[in-house]
């Protein structure tokens, strides 16, 4: 296959308005479930992976930015993470275009990069905004190493850190689960969707 | 008589400021934000505390209750609230720095953490506390209408009430999902792996099913017309209150005033 090029425009096809909203609800369900399973991380960004896989970095960007503008509607605590959740779309965009999904051992680079990302760009909203706490399930964590006189920082990236690869981690299967089971002439209509499709020989 | 169909799903508000156009309380807000930020440069006490936040964020009730959306809007303050007490808890408690200033037993206060405990718990109530005022008032396709009529893309407005659409059904889809893995004998609970394990079989089906259907929804939107190039005609319109302009100026007042007797203070 020759390489393919890209435009922001073409990127915006009906499909890909239509997966927009679509991954927003993912990442609102996804934490949902997560609280109500009790599991200590927040997996609210499967839909923004999921629609960057398919449909490029700047669908995965605007989905990512739109879920933290539609939950800071209910909790405007959450508008200050907008440009976390942007990053993670855009990153993993490119990954896609990349072709880093492909063979298993580029999967667990990208699933690295994507949490490394997300750790650097959330870690001083957090502590500059909220000052190391946000009262999520970690917090508590963060809060006991800060008392025990652990640099804020320091507090932060160890704690976030493990449950961030965690979270990414789980995160991504669920994308590939989804991406393996679609239907190929589905397939081919997103942006990045006949990256997936093994050529028949 | 009756009403028709067009008629009925026209927004009618009887609160003058729960009315105002959507662009004039997004005026507010941005002014609003603006003031907070000067305020929270005045430092009072000998500790330099930013104290006068405090007073400043009875404007958010206020305007809550001018609105006639108190009810409302305190149960999203609520949960505003809850994360800025966490902060200054452990801002106070936890952060060592500068002076000590009392000390009972176990517990310390340092002056920087003190410091840094009021002004960024009651930034973020502000700041957060008028969108919380905006978003009561406001309902979410009068934002979406407001969007369009200042010129955005009608494709973008069309994602944002799609968006919202879309996270009930959702939300719906996923709880009889969930039943139905539970039926099928899927636990979902015990230990933390076999929870994490019953999140992959409760969320992969709900992906899937919403992707196919997305590829359905194109289809039935290309057929009405919906990438067509040319006029496009409303069925919701949105009213004025009459207020804007004098609700325009007096936030811009206030702002300047704000600004004045912040400059007027670091000449004293």
């Amino acid at each position: 296959m020759g390489k393919k090029k890209y435009s922001i425009k073409e990127d915006f096809s009906m499909l890909a308005i239509l997966v927009i909203p679509v991954g927003v609800a993912v990442n609102f369900v996804g934490g949902q479930l997560a609280s109500l399973l009790k599991l200590p991380m927040y997996l609210d960004t499967i839909g923004t992976i999921f629609a960057a896989m398919l449909c490029g970095p700047w669908v995965g960007a605007v989905t990512g930015g739109l879920t933290n503008i539609v939950t800071g509607i209910a909790n405007p605590v959450n508008f200050a993470f907008i440009p976390v959740n942007v990053i993670a779309g855009l990153v993993t965009g490119f990954l896609a275009r990349k072709q880093m999904f492909g063979v298993w051992w580029k999967w667990i680079l990208s699933m690295l990069i994507m949490a490394a990302v997300s750790i650097i760009s959330s870690a001083p909203i957090v502590v500059l905004v909220y000052g190391g706490v946000t009262g999520g399930g970690t917090s508590i964590i963060t809060a006991a190493a800060m008392a025990a006189g652990a640099n804020i920082w320091a507090a932060f990236f160890g704690t976030e850190g493990i449950f961030t690869v965690l979270d990414r981690v789980i995160s991504f299967v669920i994308c590939w689960l989804v991406i393996k089971v679609i239907p190929e002439r589905t397939l081919v209509k997103f942006g990045c969707g006949s990256n997936y499709i093994k050529e028949k020989k | 008589m009756e009403k028709s169909y067009t008629e009925k799903i026209q927004i009618h508000k009887d609160n003058k400021l729960a009315a105002l156009y959507p662009s004039t309380k997004l005026l507010v807000v941005c002014l609003y934000i603006v003031c907070t930020f000067i305020i929270g440069t005045v430092h009072v006490t000998s500790v330099g505390l930013s104290l006068l936040l405090i007073p400043w964020f009875i404007a958010v009730p206020v305007l809550c209750i001018a609105s006639g959306a108190f009810r409302k809007c305190i149960k999203a303050l609520k949960a505003v609230a809850v994360v800025a007490a966490i902060i200054i808890v452990v801002q106070t408690f936890l952060v060592p720095g500068g002076e000590l200033l009392m000390r009972f037993g176990f517990i310390t206060i340092y002056e920087k953490g003190l410091k840094t405990a009021v002004s960024l718990s009651f930034m973020i109530m502000n700041i957060a506390g008028i969108f919380v005022w905006l978003f009561q008032t406001t309902e979410n396709r009068e934002i979406a209408r407001a969007m369009e009529a200042s010129g955005m893309n009608y494709k973008a407005a069309y994602v944002f009430t799609s968006t919202l659409q879309m996270i009930e059904i959702l939300s719906k889809n996923s709880k009889t999902i969930m039943n139905a893995q539970k039926a099928r004998g899927v636990e979902t609970e015990g230990n933390i792996f076999v929870r994490a394990k019953a999140f992959f079989p409760s969320l992969v089906p709900l992906i899937l099913g919403a992707v196919i259907s997305s590829e359905e929804r194109v289809l039935t939107l290309e057929a009405r017309g919906f990438s067509i190039q040319g006029e496009k005609t409303h069925l919701f319109n949105l009213e004025k209150s009459g207020c804007e302009r004098k609700t325009a100026a007096a936030a811009i007042v206030i702002t300047v005033l704000v600004l004045a007797g912040r400059i007027a203070l670091w000449i004293i």
